[in-house]
């Protein structure tokens, strides 16, 4: 199972611009998703989701202009040769805890959702133990693999919003639910809201990492904004499903918005489909989170100055036992009280929101102040 | 290679050893013969402010079943209690309806409906009935002479939800729900009544937030699925005319004006004169359209009293307050609305479109 895991990071082949249009959507469709309507709430809010997906097409466009240099495709040298080699260092090692955190609420969200929805006696720990197992799994596998993944998760999730089809349609959908259109008055909690839809756009700043396996020209912005669009779109549609499921009224009410609104569907073969929806968003939150580990090995490696050690499946291994008990501890120690639970999200929030504006603006502007230029690449 | 298959040895040992040490994640034994999925609960009250939770048991296995009942003050208690008392562990994966009576809902079932939206096993899908009468007994009653009953009355509910068959009202927890928590507008169930040969459909329960407050039943009942519930009657007899409509579809348009002040509420029926044993020669235009005014005149009175009645109530199951709802402005408070509803005036309007008697003899044979 292991074979090949000293080579984790080898560069084989390169992948086109739909697996860049796969990754922006499928890391933008993680977990956030699943509770957004839920802190949403209002009809208005329809104009944000579309407004900050538009402002994420911009992000986009910077990330494809570093996509598009010759360092991206260097890798970690090419970061060095961007910021010297001690910044690169402090900046991996900051990165780890973005890393954690955001591994650590997608995984612990999902779990409890499974294990509300699934398993109720089990203990999320375990389920967290299973993930990391599998995600264990696939990292070890590589990159390369790692990266071709996407495609799975892809064709295993997508599929899924079709069923939402049947809650646009009377005599669930009545217009009215979607009134009023225009914000009547700004409460606080609607910034929540914003900041919220910025943060689950985010995701796609990890690709200024996976720079060497992309293979990219002229289209590769296309692509990416073909992934954005699509996320824009699935957003759009399952909130404004959600209004007419639940009403406005109901939305604060209800933790798991999505997930409920699966288990009103009706199938002759499946009863819960709910069950099965979220067996098959699995997949989404494997691909995720084996992504994130690689990073997390990779940025552990260079903060800590071990470079020049070839990778291997054991030092693989130890980060991600690493994770796994900080997991646990974030688990037992915030998760498992809601008001805790809140303050660990609310800060997944923020941390979301920044990485994703910054990550792509500052590598940006280093570029410009360097003097990098694009090269057309093949 | 030899690294990499010690490390998957000692995986699979640190998996084995979580099962077997008792720390296994899963506790919850779902074996098909030790559990008994139930697929109703019948609610009603009990002495001193209790609930009575009864069912009939066992569910699934060929044995003899019975029913059970408990008196409980909360009703996941109950579901214990059955626990306590029979070798199967009670699930409700499998619940397809919630049988309330009539006096638990006087008193308000919001806690009720609390309970099962909150159990993730528990469809939204499930059927919510209020029953006039005592259930259990009748149950009771049923068990040696229809052992299937609950799946047969589940059956029933189920054939006339599927197409909206405008027939009786069935009304799901998710709908139920959805009608008590939006503002504008108030829930209402089916209600059944036990007779002595059998259960009998009555009417519809209109509830004022969770509290039941005035069923509704024959003309009444029929006009509220015409207006409201399925827009299509299947039959409409209306015995002051000696006349049964049949296949009648209607179109809703509701006017408020723009000071709250009036609502005139127009409704338009498509239908066709299925019986007739009145004196009147329906083949002759004019007295065609003589008996279409007099059955207009009829239905609008009706229909008044019928809105009269719930603006006297209160109680807005037409969520008429949603009219309202405007795309660019606030919208108004819902204790206003209803307020602003108690005084309104109602116009109504029918415009009824009748298709001629066609195939049949135009003389009646004794006249």
């Amino acid at each position: 199972m292991m074979m090949g895991t000293h080579q984790l990071f080898k560069k084989n082949e390169t992948y086109n611009g739909l697996y860049a249009m796969l990754l922006v959507n499928r890391l933008q469709m993680l977990y956030f998703f699943l509770i957004m309507p839920n802190i949403l709430i209002n009809p208005y809010m329809i104009w944000v989701l579309i407004a900050v997906g538009l402002l994420s097409q911009l992000n986009l466009l910077l990330l494809s202009k570093w996509l598009l240099t010759r360092l991206s495709s260097n890798g970690y040298n090419g970061f060095v040769q961007l910021f010297g080699k001690k910044l690169v260092r402090f900046l991996s090692f900051i990165g780890l805890f973005f890393i954690l955190l955001k591994i650590s609420v997608i995984t612990l969200g999902f779990s409890e959702i499974v294990q509300t929805f699934i398993l109720p006696s089990t203990d999320t720990n375990f389920l967290v133990f299973f993930i990391l197992l599998l995600c264990f799994y696939v990292a070890g596998r590589g990159v390369e693999h790692t990266i071709r993944f996407v495609l799975i998760s892809f064709f295993c999730t997508f599929w899924m919003i079709t069923f939402f089809v049947f809650f646009v349609f009377p005599p669930i959908a009545q217009l009215s639910d979607l009134y009023p259109l225009i914000p009547m008055e700004w409460k606080v909690e609607n910034w929540k809201a914003v900041f919220l839809i910025l943060s689950s756009y985010s995701g796609p700043e990890f690709l200024v990492f996976l720079g060497p396996w992309l293979k990219t020209n002229n289209k590769t912005f296309r692509y990416l904004s073909y992934g954005n669009a699509l996320t824009v779109v699935e957003y759009v549609f399952l909130f404004i499903a959600s209004l007419f499921y639940f009403g406005s009224n109901f939305l604060s009410k209800t933790q798991y918005p999505i997930i409920n609104m699966g288990r009103y569907l009706q199938n002759p073969v499946f009863e819960r489909i709910d069950i099965m929806m979220l067996s098959f968003l699995l997949f989404n939150l494997v691909f995720a989170v084996s992504l994130f580990l690689l990073l997390f090995y990779g940025a552990s490696k260079i903060a800590f100055g071990k470079m020049s050690k070839p990778t291997s499946g054991k030092g693989l291994l130890f980060s991600v036992f690493l994770i796994f008990i900080g997991m646990v501890l974030v688990n037992e120690l915030f998760w498992k009280s809601w008001e805790k639970q809140n303050f660990l999200l609310n800060l997944q929030i923020i941390a979301g929101s920044i990485s994703y504006f910054l990550v792509p603006l500052v590598i940006v502007l280093v570029m410009k102040k360097e003097g990098v230029k694009k090269h057309a690449s093949t | 290679m030899l690294l990499h298959k010690k490390l998957c040895k000692r995986l699979i040992l640190l998996f084995m050893t979580f099962w077997l040490s008792g720390c296994a994640p899963v506790t919850e034994n779902n074996l098909i013969e030790e559990i008994s999925p139930v697929t109703f609960l019948s609610i009603s009250k009990g002495d001193k402010g209790k609930l009575k939770v009864s069912t009939i048991m066992p569910p699934l296995s060929k044995e003899n079943k019975f029913v059970m009942s408990q008196e409980v003050s909360l009703l996941k208690e109950g579901v214990q209690k059955y626990n306590f008392n029979f070798y199967q562990e009670i699930k409700s994966g499998q619940m397809r309806m919630l049988v309330i009576s009539d006096e638990l809902g006087k008193d308000g079932i919001m806690s009720i409906i609390n309970v099962l939206l909150t159990d993730p096993d528990i469809s939204p899908r499930i059927y919510l009935v209020l029953v006039k009468g005592n259930f259990d007994e009748y149950l009771e009653s049923q068990l040696d002479k229809d052992e299937n009953f609950d799946y047969s009355f589940y059956r029933m509910l189920k054939h006339y939800e599927e197409k909206n068959q405008g027939e009786l009202t069935v009304v799901n927890l998710h709908q139920f729900k959805h009608l008590l928590y939006t503002p504008y507008s108030d829930p209402f169930l089916p209600v059944f009544k036990i007779e002595e040969d059998g259960v009998n459909y009555e009417g519809t329960a209109l509830f004022k937030d969770d509290k039941l407050v005035e069923t509704i039943s024959s003309l009444d009942e029929r006009i509220f699925q015409l207006i409201n519930n399925d827009h299509y009657l299947k039959v409409l007899p209306i015995p002051e005319f000696e006349i049964v409509l049949g296949h009648v579809r209607s179109k809703i348009i509701v006017d408020i004006d723009s000071s709250y002040s009036t609502m005139t509420y127009t409704v338009n029926i498509d239908t066709r004169i299925e019986e007739y044993r009145g004196e009147k020669q329906l083949f002759d235009p004019q007295q065609l359209e003589n008996m279409k005014k007099d059955i207009e005149t009829h239905l609008e009175k009706q229909t008044y009293e019928l809105v009269k009645k719930m603006q006297e109530l209160k109680v807005d199951p037409l969520q008429l307050g949603i009219q309202t709802k405007r795309p660019f402005s606030k919208p108004m408070e819902e204790k206003k609305w209803i307020e602003m509803f108690e005084k309104m005036d109602i116009k109504i309007k029918y415009n009824i479109n009748i298709d001629p008697l066609t195939d049949a003899n135009s003389k009646r044979p004794n006249l």
